[in-house]
């Protein structure tokens, strides 16, 4: 079987579809033609709370979170006449991404792994996934708490971490991660059942 | 038993079955195969209880207090930059092509779609909510008149939505509007209070959404759901949730209808 059919696109950066104008009628009303800040209080700020929630993620730091989704808000703000509809929190996300990894190449270079090595680490990692046997008694992780599952998320490889947080915690759907984090709907199907599955092995491990 | 590799496709596709990613005839294979495979079946099952797991189980954060106003005062001294007219037009020519690829596919794809997590629903909603904003106007069609509104939604989508008249309750009718989630394209009508306006989507509930509670607002805006004869409603808005809460009932209740 191929990986091909996902649902089609609606259009470009624009998964959830455009808004669709059958009929233009009447005279421009008093809620049209926003400025751009009052574009920005609509489509940047009502999505501060999950920026900022994607940054820690991604810096596993509250205090260099805050720093990036300053730094991102700046971004999306210089950029917003160029916002192309669509979902704007996964907009806004893509923005948060590419700024938190822009924001620690700079002040936490110690912290950042080449793509390359991401990469060598997926191959070295999946050879060494695929020999595990099945062990199906997934219901031991209900005992779970909050604090391991956290613990358990930060420790997945950047690449991983960020597949899963904006899937399964953001709700972005995979063309949204796609853009968001360039690359591939490929690469993002793989990368998230890896996620899950070394999340869910890491968790057991907690039992 | 020894499961199958993570880069299996069979695996992929499981996992973006469970995500709603899948068009019919694939989710229909998928779904055959599980059958099949218990391997997969218990991939599948993992699956979930690790998203319910993440659900229940993790705070959701808020960013500290301040964080937004320290933004919204660093924007105040700054300009954005205008975007070239060549990406506008471009921009609209791509949203006109993607409209009559939504309205040819129609009903086909109610079925991908009726498998879409409630909040994930509320989520487009909100967000074609924020879009008719911004719009010129919020509406396609503008009338106050549901026996204008109505007809108008006919032969644009399966079902023309069930419009009533409550401008005596002070919440008169704009307009309606086709939405699209992800490829079926829904009605919405409009309505206003004071100066909020209210977008009312029905989306017919074959075969049922994913099991799960809607958020009751997303981003400052609120959000209130309900079901009468196999159609599911939602009601968006910056009005307060009371008031919405009342919208609702008195939409629900109304004999006003065309």
């Amino acid at each position: 079987m191929s990986i091909t059919p996902l649902r089609p696109r609606t259009g470009p950066n624009n998964p959830e579809g455009p808004p669709v104008r059958l009929v233009s009628a009447g005279a421009p009303g008093s809620i049209g033609g926003l400025d751009d800040n009052a574009l920005f209080r609509t489509v940047v700020l009502p999505y501060i709370d999950d920026a900022y929630r994607l940054a820690r993620w991604l810096t596993s730091n509250g205090a260099d979170a805050e720093d990036v989704v300053q730094d991102a808000s700046l971004r999306a703000f210089r950029a917003i006449r160029s916002y192309p509809g669509g979902n704007p929190r996964a907009w806004l996300l893509s923005i948060v991404r590419n700024t938190a990894y822009s924001w620690m190449r700079k002040n936490r270079p110690a912290t950042i792994v080449s793509v390359d090595d991401l990469e060598a680490v997926e191959l070295e990692r999946a050879a060494y996934d695929e020999t595990r046997d099945d062990t199906p008694e997934a219901s031991l992780i209900t005992k779970v708490d909050a604090e391991q599952l956290r613990a358990a998320i930060v420790k997945l490889p950047a690449p991983f971490r960020e597949t899963l947080v904006l899937r399964d915690i953001e709700g972005l759907d995979y063309r949204e991660i796609a853009e968001a984090t360039e690359v591939p709907i490929g690469t993002v199907m793989s990368r998230l059942a890896r996620a899950r599955r070394r999340l869910l092995e890491t968790l057991r491990q907690n039992d | 038993m020894s499961r199958p590799k993570s880069d299996d496709s069979s695996v992929l596709l499981v996992h973006a079955y469970l995500d709603g990613e899948l068009d019919p005839a694939n989710a229909l294979s998928v779904a055959q195969q599980m059958g099949e495979e218990p391997a997969l079946a218990a991939e599948a099952e993992r699956v979930k209880e690790l998203q319910k797991l993440i659900h229940d189980r993790l705070p959701r954060e808020e960013a500290p207090p301040g964080l937004r106003a320290r933004i919204e005062s660093s924007i105040g001294a700054t300009r954005p930059r205008a975007t070239p007219s060549w990406l506008q037009s471009w921009r609209a020519l791509a949203a006109s092509v993607v409209l009559a690829a939504a309205v040819a596919s129609g009903a086909t794809w109610l079925v991908v779609d009726a498998q879409r997590p409630p909040t994930q629903v509320a989520e487009l909603l909100v967000s074609d909510h924020i879009r008719a904003l911004m719009a010129p106007e919020p509406v396609d069609v503008v009338s106050s008149d549901r026996h204008t509104v109505k007809p108008w939604f006919n032969g644009r989508i399966s079902n023309s939505p069930r419009v009533v008249d409550l401008a005596k309750d002070d919440f008169p009718l704009i307009g309606g509007r086709v939405d699209v989630i992800g490829r079926t394209p829904v009605s919405t009508l409009v309505y206003r209070r004071a100066k909020h306006l209210i977008s009312l989507t029905a989306v017919p509930e074959d075969g049922a959404f994913a099991p799960g509670g809607a958020p009751r607002s997303i981003g400052g805006y609120n959000v209130v759901r309900w079901t009468e004869n196999g159609v599911s409603y939602w009601a968006i808005s910056d009005l307060e949730a009371k008031e919405l809460e009342m919208f609702a009932q008195l939409f629900r209740s109304s004999q006003n209808e065309l």
